[in-house]
């Protein structure tokens, strides 16, 4: 370890500044943050393009199709991802925090650590269809204009996590 | 004044181009307070690390006391803002489901593009799952759709379903989140071992913000009951130098030979007068916006989306110069009130026999203009006029002379 990665920024100070960045989204263009809905263009546009005779008989495509101008890559949330890419990068890169690695408790191997990794992400992405968005999305960023949709999903995904933890304790600790 | 795309203070081409400066800023901060690092986010569940609760309620906290605070001060329209809808079933499945993500995966959406984006192959495999399971969902859309969609309770807020007050809402919400701080600290410590960490209620300590944030919360607590200053409000000295110069009349010739050449007519004409009356009779292209509903919301929108001038009319003067007293007052500009009101332009332009001599040049233009203008009202042409352009013109309605015993002072 000749290169130390900066340490990480304090967490109130983090959560203030994203409080502003939150505000700033809101007094900009009267919406929250959200990432759930570039993974959801991803998709969309994917399907829309290798199959866009599925995309137009299935109706969940095909409403995305239909309104708007048919591109779902030229979205809010897409180019609001972009950026998340950029500043993250940056951010890791200034701090001494680029490079691959695997995050994960010390009684897994990585392929277990992997695997889970897409199954998390698999129930977060249908996760985030119900919710109406994810974390960021429907979490915080209905907490911050005081949604009861906001409140509901920060307990139900937290009350989940507290509740199923200790089932799942190997992944993360000893 | 915000938010300030949806309100056209800005313009939407740039809507793009702010998400993605957004953007920068919320990726930089969520790597700085560690959200790329999944066992530090697992932390939460395990005790070990609480940053994901720290950084989350105190952005939530912020924002959410920002909003207010700027509602106050009139710089954000709250009403404008979008408020996600409450779909309880659908939110509580969704959430539940994300619970079961979040400890199996380590990252959120959001997290893992960040984590993704450094070089965490483990964030790179969950955006992958997490396409995947947008796609499943996508699948079997029909099937899913029942508990998607059932009982639409709208942009409900939570206050309103708690039955409480908005502001102490919010300095209670600030409550609990101080107590979840300090109790999750201790927990921290003890699982860590508390030698490892430097002592302090509040470590890591950033008291500042925070307590800010407090101050703010309890502030607007006790600020008085909503004087919504507007920021570009006109004072009240300003509002008689103009009154009494009278310049913001509109003169009834002005108004009639523009309505009578539409490539010239850059007018929105407002109507203040009842509904009513507006369907009755009401000059061409006019746009209907009562006395009554003058400082509501509508008309802020109607009066901010239009690049035109704003023309404002009642029966005499009287109705339409409160009107522009009013929404002067709340700082709309380049309003002007139609001299002698509807009456006036009747008068001018219906009743034929009020014509003196005319004795100058000028006169004698005025009095050609005027008879071929009432030529042109009379008989409909104005507004055929006008209709035949095919321009976007919400209510047309054809000029009739007022009925007798109708109409204002």
């Amino acid at each position: 370890m000749e290169q130390k990665p900066k340490a990480y920024m304090n967490p109130y100070l983090a959560g203030f500044l994203l409080g502003l960045v939150l505000l700033s989204a809101f007094f900009i263009t009267g919406r929250g943050l959200g990432a759930s809905g570039a993974a959801k263009s991803v998709v969309i546009e994917t399907i829309g393009s290798v199959a866009p005779e599925y995309a137009k008989e299935n109706s969940f495509y095909a409403s995305f199709f239909a309104t708007g101008d048919g591109r779902p890559m030229r979205n809010w949330l897409v180019y609001l991802t972009l950026g998340v890419l950029g500043g993250a990068f940056f951010s890791g890169f200034l701090s001494g925090r680029a490079g691959f690695k695997i995050d994960k408790g010390v009684r897994i191997t990585n392929a277990t650590r992997l695997i889970f990794a897409v199954a998390g992400g698999f129930l977060f992405g249908v996760g985030s269809q119900f919710g109406r968005g994810c974390t960021s999305g429907a979490a915080l960023s209905g907490m911050a204009v005081l949604s009861t949709a906001g409140f509901i999903t920060v307990i139900a995904i937290f009350g989940t996590g507290y509740a199923i933890a200790y089932f799942f304790r190997k992944l993360w600790i000893n | 004044m915000g938010p300030l795309i949806p309100q056209g203070y800005v313009n939407s081409d740039l809507n793009l181009f702010f998400a993605f400066v957004i953007g920068l800023g919320f990726g930089y901060v969520l790597e700085q307070g560690g959200f790329s690092n999944s066992k530090k986010l697992a932390g939460v569940f395990y005790g070990y690390d609480f940053v994901v609760l720290r950084v989350f309620f105190t952005a939530a906290l912020t924002a959410a006391i920002g909003l207010l605070l700027f509602s106050y001060m009139g710089l954000v329209e709250y009403d404008m803002l979008y408020v996600n809808p409450t779909f309880v079933k659908a939110a509580i499945v969704g959430g539940i489901i994300m619970g079961f993500g979040f400890i199996l995966g380590g990252y959120c959406p959001g997290t893992s593009m960040v984590g993704a984006v450094i070089g965490k192959i483990d964030a790179m495999f969950f955006v992958v799952g997490l396409m995947g399971g947008v796609f499943f969902f996508g699948s079997f859309y029909e099937t899913f759709k029942p508990l998607y969609e059932a009982d639409n309770l709208g942009g409900i807020l939570v206050y309103d379903s708690l039955g409480v007050d908005r502001d102490w809402f919010v300095f209670i919400f600030g409550l609990i989140a101080l107590a979840a701080f300090i109790i999750t600290r201790k927990i921290e410590d003890r699982i860590n071992g508390v030698e490892l960490l430097p002592k302090g209620l509040f470590h890591p300590s950033y008291r500042m913000p925070f307590f800010m944030m407090l101050f703010l919360a309890a502030l607007n607590l006790y600020l008085p009951q909503s004087p919504r200053a507007k920021w570009n409000e006109t004072d009240a000295k300003t509002l008689l130098g103009e009154a009494a110069a009278e310049v913001h009349y509109a003169m009834i010739d002005e108004v009639a030979y523009k309505l009578l050449h539409e490539s010239e007519n850059d007018l929105m004409l407002v109507d203040v007068r009842p509904a009513e009356d507006f369907q009755r009779f009401a000059l061409p292209g006019a746009k209907n916006l009562p006395l009554k509903e003058v400082l509501g919301q509508k008309a802020g929108k109607l009066l901010d989306d239009s690049n035109k001038k704003v023309v404002i009319y009642s029966y005499s003067s009287t109705d339409a110069d409160q009107a522009w007293m009013l929404l002067r007052r709340e700082g709309h500009k380049d309003i002007r009130v139609l001299k002698g009101g509807l009456n006036g332009f009747f008068t001018e332009f219906f009743v034929e026999n009020h014509q003196t001599q005319s004795r100058n040049e000028k006169e004698q233009f005025d009095t050609r203009f005027r008879e071929r203008a009432m030529k042109a009202f009379k008989t409909g042409e104005a507004a055929e006029k006008i209709i035949s352009k095919g321009k976007p013109v919400t209510t047309i309605v054809d000029i009739e002379p007022p009925k007798a015993g109708k109409g204002g002072c």
